[in-house]
């Protein structure tokens, strides 16, 4: 029994050490129930750059529960509950202003939404390996996703790598609000789409007081793509945000994480690219600095940088329709760069924690990678508020 | 350099580094920095679960698996 109970203890410890979704370790030592409190809150558009009054974005306030519990000595099972009430205005389309510089317009009246997402993983662990099976069911009122997901994780015993492999697939129905009425003739009824994703990873121990990961994933989207509120300015008249209907992404990343003993802190980098055939290329370099803190505290600091190169279908307003009728104005498939800064403290006592965190983060042309010559109006800043409670029942 | 390539040129840095590395092995028992909580991927995973999800809506890139049932980001 003490071997067994040693082996435990080993595959607790390495378990810990290699966080991964698919990691050949044991399951959870005990139960945890981690509650999250969200408010996410978009900053008004500076006024030079809005045809009208209205300036005010979109606000979310979010609830998140996750609950972790071992099965048996074999099984760990994880459930993931998110409630979000979400209410303000969205950019809708982008018009030539008097100077030729393009202005947002934004969606009049209010949008009051919500959504609920709940999740539920089931993982076996064996001596070398894991298996994972996960489902998932997202609903807003005119939004509904089912996704599934499968990860396998490998460790030859006394191993220096990792092996991951990931596969998941969602549908989402959309039922756009007012889709098809007098007022929005040319909005969408309802429609679907497709995503499949596959992923793999490899996880190296460089040495005993730092870890890389390497990351390669494929996703396939099918179906509706567009966005079923959004217009564009074309010809002089408004017409519906159209988009292809098939997009594929292929996405690498790396992640190193390097402790510092004598400081009792860890320096993580992340780095993320992306490329898809709509000819959007983008990059994410982010960094952290986590500091304990008389051993109660915890205090992680953090940077991000963020750049995408424009859709091959996207300008802020067309002079004429393109005649394949492919064209979006939205800011999210514009050139353009984002910062954010982070900064998160935590409190350790005993069986519980609490945690109190802000992110700021501002969208710019000028902090593209490439030149941007015409920067789209409704570039986002936001500012993000969280506040932690978790509980372990060991 | 297009996407496509930088993607095949991706695969095959990987391949070649992770076949071609000799990394001194560390001993199950010279792992205990490597399990401090400050080293986790994600030090606190409920957090980090939402700041992805609140990217994957307002930004272009995405295709990781924990982007999947988000919500449709329309706004």
């Amino acid at each position: 029994m003490a071997a067994t109970d040693g082996r435990r203890a080993l595959q607790t410890l390495s378990s810990a050490a290699l966080a991964l979704p698919a990691y050949a370790g044991a399951p959870p030592a005990g139960t945890t129930l981690d509650y999250h409190f969200f408010h996410y809150a978009e900053n008004d558009l500076p006024a030079d750059r809005v045809a009208g009054s209205q300036r005010g974005r979109y606000d979310i306030d979010g609830h998140k529960l996750q609950a972790e519990t071992p099965l048996g000595a074999r099984y760990g099972l994880r459930a993931d509950l998110t409630v979000e009430t979400m209410s303000g205005a969205s950019p809708w389309f982008v018009s030539p202003g008097q100077d030729g510089r393009p202005v947002q317009v934004m969606s009049g009246a209010s949008i009051e939404d919500s959504r609920e997402d709940l999740s539920v993983e089931v993982t076996r662990y064996d001596d070398e390996r894991t298996l994972g099976l996960s489902l998932g069911h997202s609903q807003e009122d005119d939004y509904t996703a089912t996704y599934v997901g499968f990860q396998y994780g490998f460790e030859p015993q006394g191993g220096q790598l990792n092996y991951g492999i990931g596969l998941s697939y969602s549908n989402d129905e959309l039922e756009p609000t007012d889709g098809g009425s007098t007022q929005y003739p040319d909005r969408i009824i309802r429609a679907s789409k497709d995503q499949l994703s596959l992923q793999a990873s490899l996880t190296q121990i460089l040495s005993a007081n730092s870890l890389l990961q390497w990351g390669l994933s494929y996703a396939r989207n099918t179906g509706y793509l567009s966005d079923p509120y959004k217009l564009v300015y074309a010809d002089g008249n408004t017409a519906p945000d159209t988009r292809p209907d098939e997009r594929n992404v292929g996405a690498w990343y790396l992640r190193w994480r390097r402790y510092f003993k004598p400081l009792a802190g860890a320096w993580h980098v992340d780095y993320r690219g992306t490329a898809d055939d709509w000819e959007v290329q983008t990059t994410t370099v982010e960094t952290h600095w986590v500091q304990r803190l008389a051993q109660r505290w915890r205090l992680s600091s953090g940077l991000r940088y963020y750049s995408q190169s424009q859709a091959d279908f996207y300008a802020p307003y067309f002079e004429a329709a393109p005649a394949n009728g492919l064209m979006s104005s939205d800011y999210r498939l514009s050139p353009y760069g984002a910062v954010s800064a982070m900064l998160q403290v935590n409190y350790s006592l005993q069986s519980f924690e609490l945690g109190l965190g802000y992110e700021y983060y501002e969208a710019d042309g000028s902090l593209a990678l490439g030149n941007v010559s015409v920067e789209n109006p409704g570039l986002l800043s936001f500012e993000l508020i969280n506040l932690r409670v978790a509980w372990r029942f060991d | 350099m297009s996407g496509a390539r930088k993607f095949a040129a991706c695969c095959l840095l990987s391949s070649s580094i992770l076949g071609g590395c000799a990394i001194e092995p560390v001993k199950a028992w010279e792992r205990g920095q490597l399990a401090e909580p400050e080293m986790a991927w994600a030090v606190d995973p409920g957090l980090a679960d939402y700041r992805r999800h609140a990217r994957f809506s307002k930004e272009a890139a995405f295709g990781q698996i924990g982007d999947l049932g988000g919500g449709c980001g329309c706004n």
